[in-house]
C-alpha cells in the first residue's frame, strides 16, 4: 500500500458512515432501516393479525394477558455504496503533478474505508475511455487493497461519459458517490442522480476542482480543453476577470442543480485541505448543500 | 556629400526606426497549455503582443532597413561634394552688339577664365558655355541682338549654384563694354541679388573690326548700269552698303564684315525669292520714308518661308515684300526684288535716290554703343568682398547621379523583402499543418 494511502486510511480508521436516511430492508447492517423486523433491538406491540408469522407472537404475553401480539423491532441493513470515479483527461491536470487525480482517488479511497468501516459493500465504477473498471460492492476484508490497485492501475484520459456509470451504480447501489470535475456530460449527471434520489437512493457528488483552475498563470497562454481540442483560448491578463466570472457562475449553479436534485454536493479544491477533512466533509449528516 | 532633400532622409531614419521597434514588438501566439476549464476563457483572437528581448527574424529586419534607408536616400537625392577649393568666378561674356571689338572681348575674357570657372555668354538670352571654354570664347562672335545684363545676371546666379559646392567664395566677372542700353529698370535689384562685388572688365567698346559707316555706298556692277547714276547722287552719309548686282562680282566675307550687303541682281533671280508667275507691273515701292512710284515690272515675289525671320526694307504698294533683310552674326545681308529700267529718268530722280540711300543704310543692328554712365556702373559693380558659397545653396532641381541607383538598389532589396517574406509565411504555413495539435 502506498504511503499516502496508508496514512489517509490511518486518520480516518473507526469513522462511521451513517445513512442520510433510514435505508431499504436488507441484509442486517448499521444503518437503520424502513422496515420492522425481528432483531433483538424492541420497539414496540401490535396485535395480530390473521396471517401474520405465528412465530412472532410472543406467547409470554398471551399467557399474561390472553392477547396476542405480535413484537416488532427496528431492522438494521447494509447500505450497499459504489464510488464513481471520473478518469477523464480533464481530470489530469496539471500534466506534471496530477493533482486532481490524486486527490480524486485518494477521496475514492478514504470514502471507500469509511463506508467498509460502517460494514457496507463498497464497490467502485471507474469511468475512463476504453479502460473502465466497474467493481460490484463486497464486503470482504481484502476489498481497500483491491480499489486501491484498481485506482494505481489507472491513468486518466479520454473523455468518457459519466452518466452511464452512475446508471449502472444506481442499479446495484443505495448509495452513489461521484467524485468527478463536471467538465464532461455535467447535465446527464446531474439528470442521472436525480432520478437515483428519487428511487431511494443516497447520491453524493464531490466536485474536485485545481487549485491552477480556479488560478490560472498570470502570464499569456493559449489553452485548450483537453477533452475537446477544438477549444483553443487565449487566456490574457484582460480576459481572466471574465474567465474568473464565468467560472465562478458555473460552479454556483452546478451546486444548486445538485442541491435541487437532491444531490449531496461537496467542493473539493487540490492543496486546499487535508483529504481526510475532505472525507469528514462529505460524510458528515447533513441536509442540504454543502459547498466547499 | 550634399542633400538636396534631406527631410526624406530624416523622413527614412524615423522609418527604420519605427521597423526596428515592430521587430522587438512581435505579435504571436503565447505558450500554450492545457486547462481543462478553457471553455470559460473568453473567445477572443488567439494572439498577443509582447515586447522581446531580441528582434524577430534579424535577416527580413535589415533587408527593410535598408530598403527604407535607400529610399529615403534617394529621394534626398545626394550629390557629391567636390574638392573645395578658396574661390571660383562666374563670368558673364557679352556678345550683343554692344561689342564693337570682338577680338578685345574675346582676349579679355580669357584673360579671367580659370579652370573651373563657369563662363556665361550673353545678349538678348544668356547660355551656359560647356564643355571646352577656351575653345568657345576662342570663336566667340558678336551678334546683333541688344544686350540684356538681367538675364545674364539670373543666369549667372543659377550657375552659381552649380559651382557653390566646390569653392569657399564665389566671384562675379563682367566682361562687356556695358554698353547703356543692356541695362533695363530689373537689373540693379537683380545685381542686388548676388552678394558681394562684381569684377567688372569694360572691354569691346571701342572702335568696331572692320569699315562703317563712314564708308561710302560701293556698287559693283557692270558700267552700263544704269544705277551707278543713283549711287552717285547719294551722299556719303547715307550708309556703308556694299551693293552687288552681279554674283560674279560678289565679295569675299571678310570685305563685307561690319557692312550691309545687298544683292541687287540686274536680271538674275534675287536670293531668296522665286519668280511670279506672271509678270505684273505695279505703281509704287516703300522703304522707311522713300516712296517711288513707277511702273515696276514684278518678275520675282519672297516666299512667306523664305522672309521667316527675316527684316522686311521695303514693301511694293500691295503689300508684298521687295527687299528683305538677314542679319548674321557680324553684319547683315539684303535682297532687292526691285527692277532698275534702263530707260527714262527714274534713276535720276530723287525719290529712287532717296529709295538706293535707303537700301544701302547700315544694317539694324548697327547702332552706335552708349556707354552706361558712371553710377550705373558702380552700382553695377556693388561693394564688399567676394560671395560666400552658403549664398548659392545646391537648387532643389539639380540632378543627383546617384539617386538612380539608390531607387534601382531600392527596388531589387524590396524584391529580395518580399520574396522571403513570402518564403516565411510559407515555411509558417507548413509548420502549422504539421503542428500535432496542442502541446500538453
Amino acid at each position: 500500500m502506498p504511503p499516502d494511502f496508508a496514512a489517509l486510511l490511518d486518520a480516518l480508521h473507526g469513522m462511521r458512515w451513517p445513512a442520510r436516511s433510514a435505508v431499504r430492508g436488507g441484509m442486517p447492517g448499521a444503518h437503520g432501516s424502513r422496515m420492522r423486523g425481528t432483531s433483538a433491538e424492541f420497539t414496540e406491540y401490535r396485535p395480530y393479525a390473521q396471517g401474520d408469522d405465528l412465530g412472532r407472537i410472543d406467547w409470554r404475553l398471551f399467557a399474561r394477558s390472553d392477547r396476542a401480539y405480535i413484537r416488532l423491532s427496528n431492522d438494521r441493513a447494509i447500505l450497499p455504496t459504489t464510488i464513481v470515479l471520473d478518469a477523464s483527461a480533464s481530470m489530469a491536470f496539471p500534466t506534471a503533478t496530477l493533482d486532481k487525480w490524486r486527490l480524486a482517488s485518494a477521496l475514492a479511497i478514504g470514502l471507500a474505508a469509511v463506508a467498509r468501516s460502517s460494514a457496507d459493500p463498497v464497490g467502485l465504477v471507474i469511468a475512463r475511455e476504453g479502460q473502465s473498471i466497474q467493481l460490484p460492492p463486497r464486503s470482504r476484508r481484502s476489498l481497500i487493497h483491491e480499489l486501491i490497485r484498481a485506482v494505481e492501475g489507472i491513468e486518466p484520459g479520454g473523455d468518457e461519459p459519466l452518466s452511464h456509470s452512475l446508471s449502472a451504480a444506481s442499479r446495484v447501489s443505495g448509495r452513489i458517490v461521484v467524485i468527478t470535475d463536471f467538465l464532461g456530460d455535467a447535465d446527464d449527471v446531474i439528470g442521472n442522480a436525480a432520478r437515483a434520489v428519487v428511487s431511494g437512493r443516497e447520491v453524493h457528488a464531490v466536485h474536485v476542482v485545481a487549485a491552477g483552475e480556479l488560478d490560472p498563470p498570470r502570464h499569456a497562454m493559449l489553452v485548450s480543453d483537453p477533452e475537446s481540442p477544438a477549444i483553443r483560448r487565449a487566456l490574457t491578463q484582460d480576459g481572466r476577470g471574465s474567465y474568473d466570472a464565468a467560472f465562478a457562475a458555473w460552479r454556483d449553479r452546478l451546486a444548486h442543480s445538485l442541491s435541487d436534485a437532491g444531490v449531496a454536493y461537496t467542493m473539493a479544491v487540490t492543496g486546499e485541505e487535508a483529504t481526510d477533512h475532505l472525507v469528514r466533509r462529505v460524510t458528515a449528516p447533513r441536509s442540504g448543500v454543502h459547498s466547499g | 556629400m550634399t542633400l538636396l532633400a534631406p527631410q526624406f532622409l530624416f523622413a527614412a531614419l524615423a522609418i527604420a526606426a519605427a521597423v526596428i521597434a515592430l521587430h522587438f514588438l512581435v505579435t504571436r501566439q503565447p505558450r500554450a497549455g492545457v486547462l481543462p476549464t478553457a471553455r470559460f476563457v473568453p473567445d477572443r483572437p488567439a494572439t498577443a503582443t509582447a515586447r522581446a528581448a531580441r528582434p524577430s527574424d534579424l535577416p527580413l529586419m535589415l533587408l527593410r532597413v535598408l530598403l527604407v534607408m535607400a529610399t529615403g536616400l534617394a529621394l534626398a537625392r545626394p550629390v557629391p561634394t567636390p574638392a573645395r577649393r578658396a574661390e571660383a568666378r562666374v563670368i558673364l561674356v557679352d556678345a550683343s552688339r554692344s561689342v564693337k571689338n570682338a577680338a578685345a572681348l574675346r582676349d579679355g575674357a580669357r584673360s579671367v577664365v580659370r579652370e573651373g570657372d563657369v563662363v556665361v555668354v550673353f545678349d538678348s538670352a544668356a547660355r551656359l558655355v560647356s564643355g571646352r571654354v577656351a575653345d568657345s570664347l576662342r570663336l566667340l562672335t558678336p551678334s546683333a541682338r541688344t544686350g540684356r545684363l538681367s538675364a545674364a545676371l539670373v543666369a549667372a546666379m543659377r550657375a552659381a549654384t552649380t559651382i557653390s559646392a566646390s569653392a569657399d567664395s564665389l566671384e562675379l566677372v563682367i566682361v562687356s563694354p556695358l554698353a547703356a542700353e543692356e541695362m533695363d529698370a530689373a537689373t540693379a535689384s537683380i545685381r542686388r541679388m548676388w552678394p558681394g562685388r562684381a569684377r567688372l572688365l569694360r572691354v569691346g567698346g571701342g572702335a568696331p573690326d572692320s569699315a562703317s559707316a563712314s564708308t561710302p555706298i560701293e556698287l559693283r556692277s557692270r558700267a552700263d548700269d544704269p544705277l551707278r547714276i543713283a549711287v552717285a547722287a547719294t551722299r556719303a552719309d547715307h550708309g556703308s552698303a556694299l551693293i552687288v548686282r552681279d554674283s560674279a562680282l560678289a565679295p569675299a566675307p571678310a570685305v563685307t564684315a561690319g557692312r550691309a550687303l545687298v544683292y541687287w541682281p540686274v536680271d538674275a533671280r534675287p536670293r531668296g525669292a522665286i519668280r511670279r508667275p506672271r509678270t505684273d507691273t505695279t505703281g509704287a515701292v516703300v522703304a522707311g520714308d522713300a516712296i517711288v512710284v513707277a511702273p515696276f515690272e514684278r518678275r520675282w515675289r519672297f516666299p512667306r518661308d523664305s522672309v521667316r525671320g527675316a527684316h522686311v526694307v521695303a514693301r511694293w504698294a500691295d503689300g508684298d515684300p521687295a527687299v528683305v533683310e538677314w542679319a548674321n552674326d557680324s553684319a547683315c545681308t539684303r535682297s532687292a526684288s526691285i527692277p532698275v529700267p534702263t530707260a527714262g529718268d527714274l534713276v535720276v530722280r530723287a525719290d529712287f535716290i532717296a529709295l538706293v540711300a535707303r537700301l544701302a543704310r547700315a544694317c539694324r543692328g548697327a547702332v552706335p554703343m552708349t556707354p552706361t554712365s558712371a553710377s550705373a556702373v558702380a552700382q553695377l559693380a556693388g561693394t564688399g568682398g567676394r560671395a560666400s558659397h552658403r549664398a548659392f545653396p545646391l537648387h532643389r532641381d539639380a540632378h543627383s547621379t546617384l539617386a538612380p541607383w539608390l531607387f534601382a538598389l531600392a527596388i531589387i532589396l524590396a524584391i529580395v523583402e518580399l520574396m522571403v517574406r513570402t518564403r516565411r509565411i510559407d515555411s509558417a504555413s507548413v509548420m502549422r499543418a504539421r503542428a500535432p495539435g496542442v502541446a500538453a
